[in-house]
């Protein structure tokens, strides 16, 4: 049995790590420290001649202090993992996968951002954002497949995942202190693929690329639910190439 | 052998001491007994409470040591005299006593002193926090076994409010004012006494410290909920109690020493305070404790 052994690096396909939450800190009025557990479903396109869709399921927590309603820093930590939609699809009728998508489960990452807010009036503020994400681990997956009739292994591996995300919101707190906000966002990420080997008809193993996200704008928007007992409810929604959405559940001391 | 070996070995037979030590009985028993002779805090985890003046009144909620009684194993009911603890092993528990004592002044303390030099005291409340959080399990089944449903609900709100929000349980949100939920420090000593079994007569382990022969079985119990029991290998076990009672002991520095200083006998006091205490949990189950954090503390103290 012919095996071949090839390594795909993807380093930075866009990797958004969960909402961007409200511009206005999720501390107290008077500032202080916040903790969030949250999931989110990221999707997204990146290309290098071919595109990918991509998918994840992220659950995560978070720790972030605020300044008064002026500044936070947050950061996160979680797993996620990752689904390439059709990364082994073939091109040539010689060559067969036994699967199309690219699928590994649950890896860790960390995010980290910040944030500053400034109140036009009791109702309306705006504020702007960045945030980061970089995985630690290494995403593999192996497919099966023949080629010319014999047949094949590959370990395909995906590493160094890291984004940024640079945003600005518009924010309305209306009663009951719900507070709903939107705004456009501009973000960047790079991958690396690397191949150790090619196989013709699969357009990944094809010697190493640098891919980027293909869009570098998307907008956002979500709303903030005061919960009983110190808890706050976040929905968020991001759209760029594809939707992403999320929830999260913040306490705040 | 190591020449370290036997160090390491002696702090971490200390530490495992700690695990009956570090006991809220203990603590609270000490603080029962220097608060007869003086005005001190004792405590030694996150829920003090504060000393009472000699002659002043106690919260509501809150009796005088002096309202128990328990003479041998038969536990009376409230109004006796002072609680009382047969001591038939007296000469034995006083030389343990001194070993206890000499141990605590010549190894825990240093020990603890250095890593509270090293170590903020935000991250060590911070630990202890998590080490709480971990052993849940002695507190929710010992609850259940009581038929304490409300405290089982409550302790278990806590565990997943602390892991989810307070980081795996390095911050306690659930001791905050706004969520509340205090924690129960039920054991199964504690179960043993609900159920009727008396404390017997009094005893000072060595290392473990003082002790009944029913809070000794409660002990062992309580060995088998905790999760650290079932991590590792035994060394791990004592490496990972013995930094719980070196942080826990960093936390606590001085109130042993004042309870010394307080005492006119310091064994007698500590029988004493250990008999009334424990007596009172047993006769307090179901009752809900007061939350430290919720009397007007800052939101930052709860942690």
């Amino acid at each position: 049995m012919a095996s071949v052994s090839i390594l795909l690096f993807v380093r930075g396909i866009a990797v958004a790590g969960g909402p961007f939450g409200p511009p206005e800190p999720i501390a107290k009025p008077g500032g202080g420290l916040h903790t969030a557990f949250g999931y989110w479903y990221q999707q997204d396109t990146y290309k290098n001649g071919t595109e990918y869709a991509i998918r994840q399921n992220q659950i995560y927590s978070e720790a972030g202090y605020g300044f008064g309603n002026r500044w936070e820093v947050h950061a996160r930590i979680g797993l996620s993992d990752l689904e390439v939609m059709d990364a082994y699809r073939s091109t040539s009728a010689s060559t067969v996968a036994f699967r199309n998508d690219f699928a590994e489960n649950w890896k860790f990452f960390t995010a980290v951002g910040a944030k500053g807010f400034y109140p036009i009036n009791g109702v309306f503020g705006i504020g702007s954002f960045i945030h980061g994400t970089y995985y630690f681990s290494d995403f593999t997956d192996k497919v099966s497949g023949t080629q010319t009739g014999a047949p094949y292994s590959v370990d395909v591996g995906v590493k160094g995942l890291w984004d940024v995300n640079f945003g600005v919101g518009l924010q309305a707190t209306v009663p009951y202190g719900v507070k709903m906000y939107i705004g456009p966002y501009i973000y960047y990420s790079e991958a690396r693929i690397a191949s150790s080997a090619t196989i013709a008809g699969l357009a990944v193993t094809a010697g190493e690329a640098t891919i980027r996200n293909k869009n570098v704008l998307g907008g956002f928007a979500g709303v903030e639910v005061p919960l009983p007992k110190g808890f706050r409810l976040n929905l968020e929604g991001q759209y760029s190439e594809r939707l992403s959405a999320g929830v999260a559940v913040a306490y705040t001391y | 052998m190591n020449a370290l070996t036997y160090p390491v070995l002696l702090l971490a037979l200390v530490a495992v001491g700690g695990v009956h030590m570090s006991d809220p009985a203990l603590a609270r028993a000490q603080s029962v007994a220097a608060s007869q002779v003086r005005s001190v805090v004792v405590a030694s985890d996150s829920e003090q409470i504060p000393a009472q003046p000699a002659g002043t009144a106690v919260p509501s909620g809150v009796k005088n040591a002096d309202d128990y009684e328990e003479t041998n194993d038969l536990e009376k009911g409230e109004g006796g005299a002072k609680a009382e603890i047969a001591d038939p092993l007296e000469p034995f528990n006083r030389a343990m006593y001194h070993f206890n004592d000499k141990l605590y002044f010549w190894v825990l303390k240093p020990v603890a002193r250095g890593y509270a030099k090293v170590v903020p005291e935000s991250a060590r409340v911070g630990v202890g926090n998590l080490f709480t959080n971990v052993s849940f399990p002695i507190r929710f089944v010992n609850c259940l076994l009581q038929a304490n449903f409300t405290g089982a609900v409550s302790e278990l709100g806590r565990f997943v409010v602390n892991t989810i929000w307070g980081m795996g349980g390095l911050l306690d949100p659930a001791s905050s004012r706004d969520i509340d939920l205090v924690k129960r420090n039920e054991d199964f000593g504690q179960t043993l006494g609900v159920y009727g079994v008396g404390q017997g007569f009094f005893i000072t382990w060595p290392i473990l410290g003082p002790s009944s022969p029913r809070d000794t079985v409660g002990f062992v119990g309580d060995l088998f909920l905790h999760p650290f029991t079932y991590v590792g290998s035994t060394e791990l076990w004592l490496g990972v109690r013995a930094y719980d009672r070196v942080n826990d002991t960093s936390l606590s520095i001085g109130d042993y020493e004042s309870l010394k200083e307080a005492a006119i006998d310091p064994y007698v006091a500590i029988r004493d305070a250990y008999a009334q205490y424990r007596l009172k949990k047993v006769k307090e189950r179901g009752v809900e404790p007061e939350n430290p954090g919720s009397a007007g503390s800052s939101s930052l103290k709860g942690y």
